[in-house]
């Protein structure tokens, strides 16, 4: 099937020298099919319904007013509140992640350190949801340890006009599945920085500011932006952590959508998947003209 | 791939291309083929209902079970009949029911124990009525564990679950004892019991619990009163509004305006904290002072055994009252089972353990004259004297008021800081 | 720092002071996350000895363990996590070698659907999903365990951002077509790369991918509850709905399961991450 004329191809290819793609053009099409069939049951076919419901009204008719709806101060300011947010965690995260990730592979510390920050990252990132959200109010809220210290040193912090359920706050607690989450996955990216590249540098002249301005950061860039928007997706789809530290109160996207389909009282459900809709559109926004020209450019860099 | 020069590469890459598009026609096609009748369709027939079904829905017996029975095969206790058809049934799915709500734990285990051949499924134990009317409309034709038969919501609810066709009419054997306010007099919904607000206080936390709505305001609750859901999608939360501008002697709509400002007043002062409340957030004291249901609050006091103790004041001005209904799904997988569940209950068994919750069964006051109420029972609960039974037109005004006013008038969402 | 061609001592005497700045800034910094870390989780621990009034102790624990809904929720949602971790590593890496290596014009598309499971909210999926598949021709929701199964293919849908990001970073840090190269000329079919080639030198992306999959399906919650399934996520939901300090002891458990199936998966890949690369 996938491997009949590989190895007449092979020697062709050595022949003549450049790499010619196998002429199996089925075999390709095999190698995503899973992915797109698993794709398309689970995650577009919901979108597709996703899409028809936003278009219908609370009596059930069909209707373009829960898109209307969107323009209006309410939906606008929770999209831009999302946005906030997942922007700013994706950064913040993105920068710490990327220094602890750094750290842990090249910083000089023992393996055994290594292997501590994979498996807690991992485990860090499953804290996400109720567990995390209950945490930090036992750490930061009214009655929480650090509120507590700081009390004991003689400041009251909520007096200053901090607050948990604040977007301070809630950044604090999204960034602490962020950075795990940069951290794993940015490690696969630093191990192939191969030590060749740095001794190569070295033995030019360059110091290590230079190398990694000039060598390892170009190299790294497609995989940091790529994981930056992963980081970006994850706080902007975040619901439990945001819905378990206020029970909904926060101008959050996600929340509104909540509100529209299992409040007992707005309950417009239409309108919920519409906003829903405008999630989905808005991070396709952001991939495909954001991301992707982003990528092909730092791309151009390295060959 | 330098494929510029190759033209056999070029029409490769042509039908490639083809192939894809075909392929990604196909998955959506069939994807759309399979929900293509989806949408609204014509509500089933309860499926797998059994041959000996329990006749007529309405049961006009006037004392409960053991009377005379209803036609066909039924033998002496229709109850019996009914068990059968929902033992062959196998299965019943709750949802929204928490345990410890109004004692729905001592509600399952009596029932679990009095028909121990029926599977008692529980559903999303944290469900508003919002989410369960969507359950029951997301599972119109599914067969499987996932759809409710079975709904408890609040009073609002019932009418516009009516009206969108997605429950099915029952009178239980004690129909008669409910009263006419609170039912459809066709048997589609029907409460279930009552509560009133109260204040739910963390004697730890708080050295002097407040008694009144107006003392809520005072400077030393500063930073320690919550509600227990937020006023834009829960229902509690909404009447506990309502109920602070009742308070200040208003009435009706202006009551719901008066609320609006009684908490930009709170949040003002600094004495509000906006997030939900619940059981959780008040035992630690990061809520310590939390308006919600007086049989929420004194369960969680019973659960949390003196750590902490936890007071239920109840006002004696501003005193609401909120009614929930029962319901059968019109999609039920399991319509016998449900009709069984809701006979016990309305059984006095089944009013019985609402009540050890602090929850006021629906039939009180009939089982009170019938003398069938236990008095250590009726002295733990609290009086609803003064107490205001909002009618189902009257809530859904206030609701509007209230949902629409509050993001402007009290304006508690979270923005970013002023740089 | 350079290699000039100095004598042992010096160089050693050279080379020791960067090397000691860079190991004690590393250590600053770790540290200082750390704390970060593992503040939150202290304050979780010293509540969930707060079961009994006024005295430090473990009774949370003994209530939470007592509970007989606990360790099966647990156990299901352990099974299904490794069942979700198998089927996504099959799925993806195939996908990410060929959209690296022959299907770059896919890369957009695939990236966009490897990032949807972010904004479709969880609610909302898991409604579609009841709609599309709880009736005939394809009904596949009639059973718990056929519930079961759908529920795991979701959450190999979920975990496609991670692992294909994680997998396409691997692949980055790989010299892709050289190895394949390299392996086709010495007669190699796909099978063989793929599995023989290709997966070995994505330990640490795999791992990465595994782990936070793992992380995913363990406490989901939203989900496993519209599906009508006992898995963690509802019954810790259900927990802190209801108790004070029991959720705490539940994290705290929770947390060191967790810790110890994460150390399992590492050792069975082979504990690559000692490893360290280049400088």
């Amino acid at each position: 099937m996938k491997t009949n004329s590989t190895n007449s191809q092979s020697a062709k290819s050595t022949a003549g020298g450049a790499l010619r793609p196998p002429r199996i053009p089925i075999g390709n099409w095999l190698g995503v099919l899973p992915f797109f069939v698993f794709s398309g049951l689970f995650l577009i076919g919901p979108v597709l319904i996703l899409a028809y419901r936003s278009l219908q009204g609370p009596e059930g008719g069909l209707t373009l007013d829960n898109y209307g709806q969107l323009a209006t101060n309410t939906v606008l300011s929770s999209y831009g509140m999302s946005i906030k947010i997942s922007l700013t965690t994706a950064i913040l995260g993105g920068l710490i992640g990327f220094l602890i990730a750094w750290v842990v592979s090249m910083g000089g510390l023992p393996p055994r350190v290594r292997l501590l920050t994979t498996t807690f990252s991992g485990v860090a990132a499953n804290f996400a949801g109720v567990p995390l959200a209950t945490a930090y109010i036992f750490t930061l809220g009214r009655v929480g340890l650090i509120t507590a210290l700081f009390k004991w040193l003689g400041v009251d912090l909520y007096r200053t006009g901090f607050s948990l359920y604040s977007f301070l706050g809630l950044t604090l607690v999204y960034l602490y599945f962020q950075i795990p989450l940069m951290a794993l996955t940015i490690l696969p990216a630093l191990d192939g920085l191969k030590r060749e590249w740095r001794e190569a540098a070295e033995n030019l002249g360059a110091s290590p500011f230079q190398y990694w301005w000039q060598v390892a950061l170009p190299v790294l860039t497609p995989s940091i932006l790529g994981t930056m928007i992963l980081l970006f997706g994850s706080a902007f789809g975040a619901h439990a952590t945001a819905y378990a530290l206020t029970g909904g109160l926060f101008d959050l996207a996600t929340l509104l959508i909540g509100r529209q389909i299992s409040g007992d009282v707005l309950h417009n459900p239409g309108l919920g998947y519409a906003v829903a809709m405008g999630m989905v559109l808005i991070m396709a926004f952001l991939i495909f003209f954001v991301y992707s020209p982003l990528q092909r450019r730092s791309e151009r860099w390295l060959k | 791939m330098a494929l510029n020069t190759n033209p056999k590469g070029e029409k490769r890459m042509k039908a490639r291309k083809l192939l894809f598009n075909l392929l990604t026609l196909l998955v959506f096609a069939s994807l759309l083929a399979a929900c293509g009748g989806g949408a609204t369709e014509a509500p089933p027939a309860a499926t797998e209902a059994p041959a000996t079904e329990m006749p007529a829905t309405e049961a006009p017996t006037e004392a409960p079970a053991t009377e005379a029975p209803a036609a066909t095969e039924a033998p002496a206790d229709p109850m019996a009949a009914l068990y059968e058809a929902a033992k062959a049934e196998g299965m019943l799915t709750t949802i929204a029911l928490p345990h410890d709500w109004c004692n729905y734990e001592a509600v399952f285990a009596g029932f679990k124990a009095k028909y121990p051949d029926i599977e008692v499924n529980e559903l999303n134990p944290g469900a508003g009525s919002g989410d369960e009317i969507e359950a029951i409309k997301a599972n119109q034709n599914n067969p499987g564990p996932q759809a409710p038969d079975v709904i408890d919501v609040g009073l609002a609810f019932g009418p516009s679950a009516k009206e969108e066709g997605l429950i099915q009419p029952y009178k239980v054997a004690t129909w008669d004892d409910i009263p006419d306010s609170a039912k459809d007099p066709e048997g589609y919904w029907y409460g279930d019991y009552y509560g009133v607000l109260s204040f739910e206080v963390n004697t730890a936390a708080v050295e002097n619990p407040p008694t009144e709505y107006a003392d809520l305001l005072k400077p030393e609750y500063n930073g320690q009163v919550a509600l227990s859901g937020d006023p834009l999608a829960s229902n509690a939360a909404i009447l506990s509004v309502w109920a602070a501008g009742l308070s200040t002697g208003a009435t009706g709509e202006e009551a719901a305006q008066a609320g609006l400002e009684f908490f930009k007043q709170l949040n003002d002062a600094g004495n509000f904290v906006p997030i939900d409340g619940n059981s959780k957030t008040v035992g630690i004291g990061e809520t310590p002072v939390m308006i919600d249901w007086n049989y929420n609050s004194m369960l969680n006091n019973v659960n949390l055994a003196g750590n902490p103790e936890i007071a239920t004041n109840v006002p004696t001005k501003g005193s609401i009252a909120g009614v929930y209904v029962q319901a059968i799904s019109a999609y039920a997988p399991h319509p016998n089972a449900a009709k069984l569940w809701m006979e016990y209950l309305y059984s006095d068994e089944g009013q019985l353990a609402w009540a050890s919750g602090f929850c006021y069964p629906i039939r009180y006051n009939a089982m009170l004259a019938a003398g069938t109420v236990p008095e250590d029972l009726a002295a733990q609960l609290p009086s609803t004297e003064g107490a205001f039974f909002p009618t189902i037109d009257e809530i859904n005004a206030a609701k509007a008021i209230i949902t629409e006013g509050w993001p402007t008038v009290v304006g508690v969402t979270v923005e970013a800081p002023a740089p | 720092m350079t290699t000039t061609p100095a004598s042992a001592a010096s160089a050693t005497v050279t080379v020791q002071h960067p090397v000691t700045r860079k190991r004690l800034s590393s250590w600053l910094i770790f540290g200082v996350v750390s704390l970060y870390f593992l503040i939150p989780l202290g304050a979780t621990f010293y509540w969930s000895l707060r079961g009994t009034k006024d005295v430090l102790g473990f009774e949370a624990y003994r209530k939470l363990f007592a509970d007989t809904n606990f360790l099966p929720a647990f156990s299901q949602s352990i099974v299904n996590a490794i069942a979700a971790i198998f089927l996504s590593l099959l799925i993806v890496v195939p996908t990410a070698y060929w959209v690296t290596l022959r299907l770059p014009k896919l890369r957009s598309i695939v990236e966009f659907i490897a990032l949807l499971p972010f904004v479709i909210p969880a609610v909302v999926l898991v409604f579609g999903i009841i709609l599309l598949y709880s009736r005939p021709p394809l009904l596949w929701t009639a059973t718990y365990n056929s519930s079961r199964v759908v529920l795991i293919c979701i959450y190999v849908a979920l975990s496609f951002p991670y692992m294909f990001r994680s997998v396409d970073n691997g692949l980055r840090a790989i010299d892709v077509r050289a190895l394949t190269e390299a392996a086709q000329s010495l007669g190699a079919n796909w099978p063989t790369i793929l599995l023989q080639v290709i997966f070995p030198n994505l330990r640490t992306a795999l791992l990465s991918g595994a782990l936070l999959t793992f992380a995913i399906v363990i406490g989901e919650l939203t989900i496993a509850l519209y599906m009508a399934q006992h898995t963690l996520g509802p019954y810790m939901s259900d927990l802190t709905r209801s108790k004070v300090y029991e959720p705490s002891a539940m994290a705290i458990v929770a947390f060191a399961i967790t810790w110890a199936a994460m150390g399992l998966i590492q050792l069975v890949t082979g504990g690559q991450a000692q490893t360290t690369a280049g400088h």
